[in-house]
């Protein structure tokens, strides 16, 4: 078995390490603050072609595979959650069904800016009673002659504010529940279409994040975004391990911030005359923390290289994100122990990493959720 | 306009570097960079064809992990990269190092050379001068400021802190300071040709040179052993209001340690 | 008697630190009876350095080829090294300034020999002779040894002692080398002095710098008052270049200056490790920060946890006070 990187693989993630740790990192502490669109910063940072990532060479994209897909989300959520979440909604949520879907038209209009952050996109699914329990959505689309009227309200939106278009989850039939479920594109501009509240967040602030509210928005046939009318669930399917283990892999970006950080705190912090490092209840936490690190990055590597061969990786997936999660979860809190009091100081980083981790436990799937499928997985019916 | 850079594969400036317990070697942690004044060397070769076209070519000297430097200068934008491989001379002192570069450098066509003034693990700044000095050219060292026309250069040099600005005709060698420009980061384009591309590698006996002139026991230096930096002894609080500890920090300053 | 040639940099009317520290070391390599030494130094001489320099050294020879008025790397290294091997020298040293460092490596290669650059300790009666020299930007010193004939070194300012013993009445000898307008062919068109008579930071005895704790780029007026106060040169780090309250001059650290100073005080700085390998070799280390768990503590001799913008004035006025004292 070769578990390694290949030298092309190991070449981006230097190289992507490097951008991030240039252009990102030094702005990740003035995004939490701010917690506003970093405009500046998604400006330079589209104009590297990023945003191309996972789409084909032919559109201008980089035709990535998975594991290549996700080095970049785990280096990316490494310098600011707050704007990898906008950029990855480019990348993938906001994206994909227009590009799956969508008629050269739309395409042009939307899929090739997007991809040069010249137009923000997003995903719509969650409101404010369905999240994991996507049969409660209630947002409707409802066929008037060539258009569909669709009317509901999203909430937990990212990007939702500023986003120029939206592919948003909605029912044809209350009473098919998750079978009657399909996506549409609504784009800025169009009447009845606007952004509600901007939730104010604990963690991944400079993400603006908030309700959109679709009042008879009149959209033409095409933006039916599907081949079949109710094949929503199963459209979702292509991306949903995906963004899994992307969740996954910016757990591990999260994480590895803040184990740097207690990286740096245990060789310099002086206690008892010595360095901290060289206590042993220290040392047993970094220990840990590798330990469980490296075993959330095999799982999330290997099962996107089970993506990448087109194997199943449906529970892999799911296993992935639900391990790398916990395991981000744990090191945030381990680091801000190491860290002592200077962790409950807002001017240094580990309270920004034990914030943003928060959003790990439900974006993707709740723990709950993914532990319920997976046994139900194992187990049989 | 033919314009070669000088790259050379550093340990990461953050990477831990040991000494090992023999004293005689070290312990670095394995996390590399291309060494930092080369990236200003690097881009302001890109800058200069841009301005007046040509092509780039980033010459390195190393082990086979230094193909990730040249990798780098590729996704930057170079047109071009060889890597001399030859680990054991990478380590070797700057005379032996400079002589197999002159001697790759000797093959090519060229206008201009570009360097980092010194690398960030050595320290030694001794390099590209000496390149200059095998191959007959003249160098300008420190350059912040480095304008090209009519196959002249003007060179801004910082070699004391005041700003010489020198003319040479070219071709000439030039080793890059912080400040002449900054450093692009690579699109996405760049990064992907960078990853296909298949980097040319060429032995020290492709370059003409025996074996034996450039073995480390041939050496003119050779590093012997490796010291830790003094240790400095515990800090002496001085306690007191500002007013105070100004007072006795004059005092401990003037009639102490005698240093004012 | 094995030959040693010290390169003397001048700048006016003065001798450069690095060159007199090592004309101090090379005096004791004298004295014991196993070298012989010359400094060398190009360009104008007025009497008043030439006084202090044959005070100094037991002989000097200035080249007085017009070409090397002014500085040019093959002009000098050809000047030196045609004296160097025409003497048969031994080593041929140099302070390690900016001139010292661009120029020796041709000087070396002209003599078919290596280098040892930026030495901050030397056992020149071992054979072969060693040197200690930085690495790593400080994090490692290496001790290197020097089997090829003739040694050509550079010598990091503020290393060596500058302690010249009474006595010394040089011979004084003019030379020139002749032939050195075809050797060069850089011509310097014109010198910014961008900061007039103040000291490189490389070369400071006395250095107060200055961190993100000033809040304000207009707060350094309180480092440039404190300065002035002792004699000294500002420094700041880089996070504070990086904002642009002071020029990449001033930055020391890894990135910008290395600096070895008698005395460096430090003011609301933090103690990245960027900016101690920048200063750590400094000999006398006051620091002052409000937190008293700020890192630089760990890297001061004396340290002050304090509101900066109360003790650096109140320490510029009693210093102030003091040496108005005498």
């Amino acid at each position: 078995m070769d578990f390694a990187f290949t030298e092309e693989q190991q070449f981006f993630k230097k190289i992507i390490t490097d951008t991030v740790d240039r252009m990102v990192v030094p702005k990740a502490r003035e995004i939490d603050e701010k917690d506003e669109f970093p405009w500046e910063l998604w400006k330079d940072f589209t104009k590297l072609g990023y945003l191309g990532l996972r789409y084909p060479e032919e559109i201008g994209g980089m035709n990535a595979d998975p594991v290549t897909a996700m080095i970049f989300y785990e280096q990316i959520a490494r310098g600011s959650v707050g704007f990898a979440q906008s950029v990855i909604m480019n990348i993938l949520m906001g994206t994909y069904f227009v590009y799956r879907f969508g008629s050269q038209a739309i395409r042009e209009r939307c899929l090739f800016p997007a991809m040069k952050g010249e137009k923000v996109a997003t995903m719509c699914f969650t409101e404010d009673q369905s999240g994991s329990d996507l049969s409660a959505t209630r947002t409707t689309a409802v066929k008037d002659g060539s258009e569909w009227v669709i009317n509901g309200t999203k909430m937990w939106i990212t990007n939702g504010p500023v986003a120029d278009f939206a592919t948003v989850l909605a029912t044809t039939d209350l009473s098919l529940g998750a079978k009657g479920l399909n996506f549409f594109l609504v784009e800025k501009g169009t009447p009845g279409f606007s952004p509600g509240q901007v939730l104010d967040k604990l963690g991944c602030r400079g993400t603006v994040t908030g309700e959109l509210v679709f009042d008879n928005v009149r959209i033409p046939e095409e933006n039916l975004l599907g081949a079949e009318l109710n094949k929503g669930i199963e459209y979702l399917g292509e991306i949903l391990d995906e963004v899994r283990v992307m969740t996954g892999a910016m757990a591990m970006g999260i994480a590895q911030a803040a184990y740097d950080e207690g990286l740096e705190y245990a060789r310099k912090r002086i206690a008892f005359g010595k360095p901290i490092g060289n206590y042993q209840l220290i040392r047993a936490k970094f220990a840990d923390m590798a330990t469980e690190m490296e075993a959330s990055r095999l799982l999330i590597y290997s099962a996107a290289w089970k993506m990448k061969e087109r194997l199943p990786s449906r529970i892999e997936a799911a296993m992935a994100k639900m391990f790398a999660t916990e395991t981000c979860c744990k090191v945030v809190d381990e680091v801000t122990r190491i860290w002592g009091a200077n962790a409950f100081a807002n001017e240094y980083n580990p309270q920004r990493h034990f914030r943003d981790a928060r959003f790990l436990l439900y974006g993707g799937g709740t723990h709950e959720i993914l532990k319920d499928f997976m046994g139900r997985m194992l187990i049989g019916k | 306009m033919n314009i070669l850079v000088l790259v050379k594969q550093v340990p990461d400036p953050e990477a831990l570097v040991e000494i090992a317990a023999s004293s005689k070697g070290l312990n670095i942690e394995p996390r590399f960079a291309v060494n930092l004044f080369d990236e200003f060397a690097l881009e302001e070769a890109l800058r200069i064809r841009e301005k007046q076209g040509g092509k780039v070519k980033a010459i390195s000297l190393g082990g086979p992990k230094a193909i990730e430097a040249l990798r780098t200068a590729i996704a930057m934008g170079a047109d071009e990269a060889v890597l001399i491989e030859d680990e054991t001379l990478a380590a070797s002192d700057g005379y032996n190092v400079a002589l197999a570069l002159s001697k790759a450098i000797e093959k090519e066509t060229f206008d201009i050379v570009l360097a980092g003034r010194q690398a960030i693990d050595a320290d030694r700044g001794e390099v590209p001068q000496m390149v200059a000095q095998f191959l007959g050219l003249p160098h300008v060292g420190v350059v912040v400021k480095l304008d090209i026309s009519d196959g002249k250069a003007l060179a801004e040099s910082s070699l004391e802190g005041a700003k010489e600005v020198v003319e040479v005709a070219l071709p000439a060698v030039f080793t890059a300071q912080k400040g002449l420009n900054e450093p692009r980061v690579p699109l996405i384009t760049g990064v992907m040709k960078a990853m296909k591309v298949q980097i040319p590698k060429v032995a020290v006996e492709d370059l003409g040179l025996a074996k034996d002139m450039v073995a480390p026991e041939n050496s003119k230096t050779k590093i012997v052993g490796y010291l830790p930096p003094k240790k400095r002894p515990a800090v002496q609080l001085i306690p007191g209001e500002a007013r105070e500890a100004a007072a006795e920090a004059a005092r401990i300053l003037i009639d102490v340690e005698r240093v004012i | 008697m094995d030959k040693v040639l010290v390169f003397v940099e001048t700048k006016g009317d003065e001798p450069r630190k690095a060159s007199l520290e090592l004309l101090c070391e090379a005096e004791k390599l004298a004295a014991s009876g196993r070298f012989s030494v010359e400094a060398v130094c190009f360009g104008a001489m007025s009497d008043a350095l030439k006084g202090k320099l044959l005070a100094s050294a037991r002989k000097l020879v200035r080249f007085t080829d017009p070409e090397l008025a002014v500085y040019s790397p093959e002009g000098y290294a050809r000047a030196l090294a045609g004296y160097a091997a025409e003497t048969g020298a031994r080593m041929v040293l140099a302070g390690a300034t900016g001139t010292g460092r661009d120029f020796l490596p041709r000087v070396a290669v002209m003599l078919g020999t290596g280098m040892v650059s930026d030495v901050t300790g030397a056992n020149w009666f071992d054979d072969p002779m060693t040197f200690v020299r930085p690495m790593f930007g400080g994090k490692v010193f290496a001790e290197v040894a020097a089997p090829a004939s003739p040694v050509v070194v550079t010598a990091r300012p503020n290393s060596f002692a500058m302690d010249i013993p009474e006595g010394i009445n040089g011979e004084y000898e003019e030379r020139a080398a002749g032939s050195l307008a075809d050797a060069i062919h850089t011509r310097v068109v014109r010198v910014e002095e961008t900061k007039g008579d103040a000291v490189d930071l490389t070369e400071a005895d006395l250095i107060v710098a200055g961190g993100r704790g000033l809040k304000a780029a207009e707060n350094f007026r309180l480092i440039e008052d404190l300065a002035a106060a002792i004699g000294g040169t500002v420094g700041a780090t880089r996070s504070v270049v990086d904002a642009k309250w002071r020029d990449q001059a001033d930055q020391i650290g890894k990135s910008g200056k290395t600096v070895s100073p008698k005395l460096y005080i430090g003011a609301g700085i933090s103690g990245a490790i960027h900016h101690i390998m920048g200063m750590d070799t400094s000999k006398v280390v006051l620091v002052v920060n409000r937190d008293p768990n700020a890192i630089i503590f760990n890297y001061a001799n004396y340290g002050i946890v304090g509101d900066l913008f109360e003790v650096l004035p109140a320490m510029t006025e009693e210093i102030g006070k003091r040496k108005g004292r005498g």
